[in-house]
């Protein structure tokens, strides 16, 4: 396994990702979209931390740096906290708009 | 000891009106203010007697410095000496009996308390005036005094005579007060003096003593005695009087006869030593027409305060017509014994009337209906003589008012001139001596004539006044609804009836006869005419009078040194003679006035008719209104529609010429201007960028996946660009 395996699958899962926030006509399933996008993203930066970053020799032990994989970490807890405001705010435009349909939804027309 | 006796006489009746005018901004009033302010009158009674006995008769200046302007300081000051003190007392005590006589007169006045509020302030600016030794002092007390007598008159404004009255009287003393001030500012134009005051070293008066100008000099005193002619009510400007009566009676007794309208007679004794022998006899004259003009046109009148008010111009005239022939003492003395009697009967023709009051409020009761139509006719007929104030209504009133009654006519007796128990013979006679022993010490045709004048006058008061008596208290009711309602007035308005009464007696000659205490001020432009001498025909008056033909010839060929003892014999005689006519004079007034009104032996309407010019012409008051009516307000207001049209056809045609021509040709173009260049670019500039903005909107679509597409291709775009670069 090396690193351009992961990129492939990253790469697979953005643009499915993409692909989904474009074409779905669901808000839901545009919200599942920009999940896939965000753990592409994860998956790149755990990707990276593993393969890229070269081990440091520390008091004589050598240690590998993490910092990519804990922000992989962050990026998961940030997907949950979006998830729950934008679901809120799907709740709040349904009871304005009677749909979450977001062609539909569209006041800001010029 | 004087500065702060002064200063509480004049404080306390300013703070009395200061109490009520401050309670009145915060739309309060004392509970009592008629007791606040007859208390301040008592106090400042009581410091005035006191300094009877303190200070007087030397003078006693005390000058602060007021306004310092330049190499001129004015000074504000008080002057005593006998007479200041005199006329403080005289005021406080007549002010005092009239307030206690208004708690009576005034009872249930929607504006009691008002009333003593202004009686309050008249009473401080009168002492003020008084006791101010400098024009300027003066000149504030007069002023103020004037605006006292203004809002006293229209008390009752409601009334449309009383607006007019009051109105009427300040406009006509205003004429006489512009007078007094030119000639106050020729005196400190022409005069070379180092203080403000009247008084002293480096005073006014000290310096007309030193300057020859005579003809300014005689200029100025007339000017300033101008200023007495409006306020003492002397021919030409004594219409105001008479129709101040609209005012409450108590502020008639007050100002209109004892003590506002002798400031006049006042200012004139203080001016002394500034006059001149034609100012003096300008004076003189005067006095003398209004002393006999006035008292004509009492005979005829039918008003209870008309025949009052004439019979005070008349009287003040009197006092003029001393202070003119240089009897300084005996002008005063008048004053004094005048206002005290005049005061009483004012009064106790104010309790005449409020004896008729009763009724006179319940005729209007029962024509409430008709009020409006009332109303309209007394406007139209401003003289008309309300029904509680005509003697025509009155009639046998003694057994109904003993009180009232009694101490009028003890008032009738003093002013009449019965002589030697009463203070008006007394005065009166002074004056009339006064005048002939003038006459014979210059030998003077004017002041024979003046005497004359003055003698005729006396017998006229007297029938007068006794006309007014025989008419109110004797006889039968003519007027039996009215005379049935009629009763005695209160104790506070007797009291002050009875206290003026006992002053009509001569109690207060002693200080007027006193030599050593009321000494006449020098008067350095007045000498005995160079030939002056004691005229050939008093010898008569020296032979009836005791002395013999060799006595009377020692007397002519006298030197220069035994001429002042010979004109000090003069007024002797001419005193003695003065006496024995005016009691002739004043018995044949009365004796006719009885035979006239009391025992109807002849008829007065008879001889109102065999001399009708006569008699209308005293009945239209010598056609004094007719004629100021007729000239003055006539041409006044022809002059006013004069510059009315000069100003609606000339000076309105200028505006609005100027008005169409900027209208039709500046404010044409200039619009013309704004609304196609100004308007057009700012339109265009609109249109421009409303087009550009119906176009570029179209890009919002409001779909958020059609930019959340341009947002990637714009990424896309970054990423090829760099990948580029």
């Amino acid at each position: 396994m090396s690193l351009q395996h992961y990129l492939v699958i990253s790469s697979i899962l953005f643009t499915l990702g993409i692909f989904a926030v474009l074409t779905r006509r669901n808000a839901i399933s545009i919200l599942m979209g920009i999940e896939l996008i965000l753990n592409s993203c994860n998956l790149n930066f755990a990707a990276f931390s593993r393969f890229v970053i070269p081990l440091e020799e520390v008091e004589g032990k050598i240690i590998q740096n993490i910092d990519g994989q804990i922000i992989a970490i962050f990026g998961i807890v940030l997907a949950a906290a979006e998830a729950a405001v934008f679901l809120a705010i799907i709740l709040a435009i349904y009871r304005e708009f009677g749909s979450i349909r977001p062609d539909e939804v569209d006041t800001l027309k010029g | 000891m004087v500065v702060p006796l002064i200063s509480i006489i004049l404080l306390a009746p300013l703070a009395a009106f200061t109490i009520f005018a401050l309670l009145g901004l915060a739309k309060r009033s004392f509970p009592r203010q008629d007791l606040l302010s007859t208390a301040a009158m008592l106090v400042a009674l009581g410091c005035s007697l006191y300094l009877l006995k303190e200070v007087v008769p030397k003078p006693d200046p005390h000058t602060v410095d007021w306004i310092s302007l330049g190499n001129i300081t004015f000074s504000m000051g008080f002057y005593l000496d006998s007479v200041t003190v005199i006329m403080l007392i005289v005021v406080t005590l007549v002010s005092s009996l009239v307030h206690i006589f208004s708690i009576g007169y005034m009872h249930g006045d929607p504006r009691y308390p008002r009333f003593f509020a202004y009686l309050s302030l008249f009473s401080f600016s009168m002492l003020f005036l008084v006791v101010s030794d400098n024009l300027l002092g003066i000149y504030i007390g007069w002023e103020l005094v004037g605006l006292c007598s203004y809002l006293l008159i229209g008390f009752w404004f409601e009334k449309d005579s009383a607006a007019n009255a009051c109105k009427k009287a300040f406009l006509t003393t205003r004429v006489g007060d512009v007078g007094m001030f030119i000639g106050m500012m020729i005196l400190f134009w022409q005069l070379d003096f180092k203080t403000f005051s009247l008084y002293g070293e480096g005073g006014i008066f000290s310096a007309v003593a030193t300057t020859d100008d005579k003809l300014w000099l005689s200029i100025a005193g007339i000017l300033i005695f101008c200023g007495a002619i409006g306020k003492s009510a002397q021919v030409p400007l004594h219409t105001w009087l008479p129709d101040a009566m609209e005012g409450p009676t108590p502020v008639s007794a007050l100002i209109h006869a004892a003590t506002m309208v002798a400031a006049g007679v006042y200012l004139t004794a203080r001016m002394f030593p500034i006059l001149t022998p034609s100012s003096s006899l300008v004076i003189a004259y005067i006095g003398g027409i209004t002393a006999i003009v006035a008292a004509t046109i009492a005979i005829v009148r039918f008003d209870i305060k008309r025949v009052l008010a004439y019979s005070t111009i008349s009287q003040l005239g009197y006092m003029m017509l001393a202070i003119g022939a240089g009897s300084y003492v005996a002008g005063l003395f008048h004053l004094t014994t005048h206002a005290f009697f005049k005061a009483l009967l004012f009064l106790g023709s104010g309790s005449v009337i409020h004896a008729f009051h009763a009724m006179h409020a319940h005729h209007d009761d029962d024509h409430a209906d008709n009020a409006e139509h009332d109303h309209s006719l007394v406007h139209e007929h401003g003289s008309e003589i309300p029904p509680d104030q005509d003697m025509r209504n009155m009639g046998g009133l003694r057994r109904k008012m003993p009180i009232t009654f009694i101490t009028m006519l003890i008032a009738t007796l003093s002013i009449s001139g019965v002589p030697f128990i009463f203070s008006g013979f007394w005065s009166k006679d002074k004056i009339l001596g006064g005048v002939l022993g003038r006459a014979m010490e210059w030998n003077s045709i004017h002041h024979y004539v003046l005497f004359g004048i003055a003698l005729c006058a006396a017998g006229i008061t007297a029938f007068y006044m006794f006309r007014l008596i025989f008419m109110t208290f004797f006889g039968e009711p003519r007027n039996q609804e009215m005379h049935n309602m009629a009763h005695e007035s209160p104790w506070v308005m007797t009291v002050p009836l009875i206290v003026l009464a006992a002053l009509s007696f001569p109690v207060v000659n002693h200080l007027w006869f006193n030599k050593d205490y009321v000494k006449p001020p020098p008067q350095p432009h007045i000498q005995a005419p160079q030939h002056a001498y004691v005229p050939s025909d008093t010898k008569i008056g020296f032979t009836l009078f005791g002395l013999s033909e060799a006595e009377a010839a020692d007397e002519e060929g006298g030197t220069d040194t035994e001429q002042s003892d010979k004109a000090h014999h003069a007024h002797e005689v001419a005193h003695n003679i003065a006496m024995v006519l005016s009691i002739i004079v004043a018995g044949l007034g009365i004796l006719l006035s009885w035979l006239f009104y009391h025992r109807r032996r002849f008829s007065a309407e008879a001889v109102a008719t065999t001399f009708r010019p006569v008699y209308n012409l005293f009945w239209n008051k010598y056609y004094f209104d007719e004629f100021y009516d007729g000239v003055l307000v006539t041409l006044t207001v022809w002059k006013a529609r004069l510059f009315a049209k000069f100003d609606l056809s000339i000076i309105d045609g200028i505006v609005n010429g100027v008005a169409t021509i900027t209208q039709k040709i500046f404010a044409a173009s200039i619009g013309f201007f704004d609304n196609r260049v100004v308007d057009g670019i700012v339109n265009r500039v609109a249109e421009v960028t409303w087009a550009a903005g119906g176009r570029i909107r179209r890009i919002q679509t409001g779909a958020i996946q059609t930019y959340l597409f341009v947002v990637l291709g714009g990424i896309v775009l970054i990423i090829l660009i760099f990948r580029a670069l």
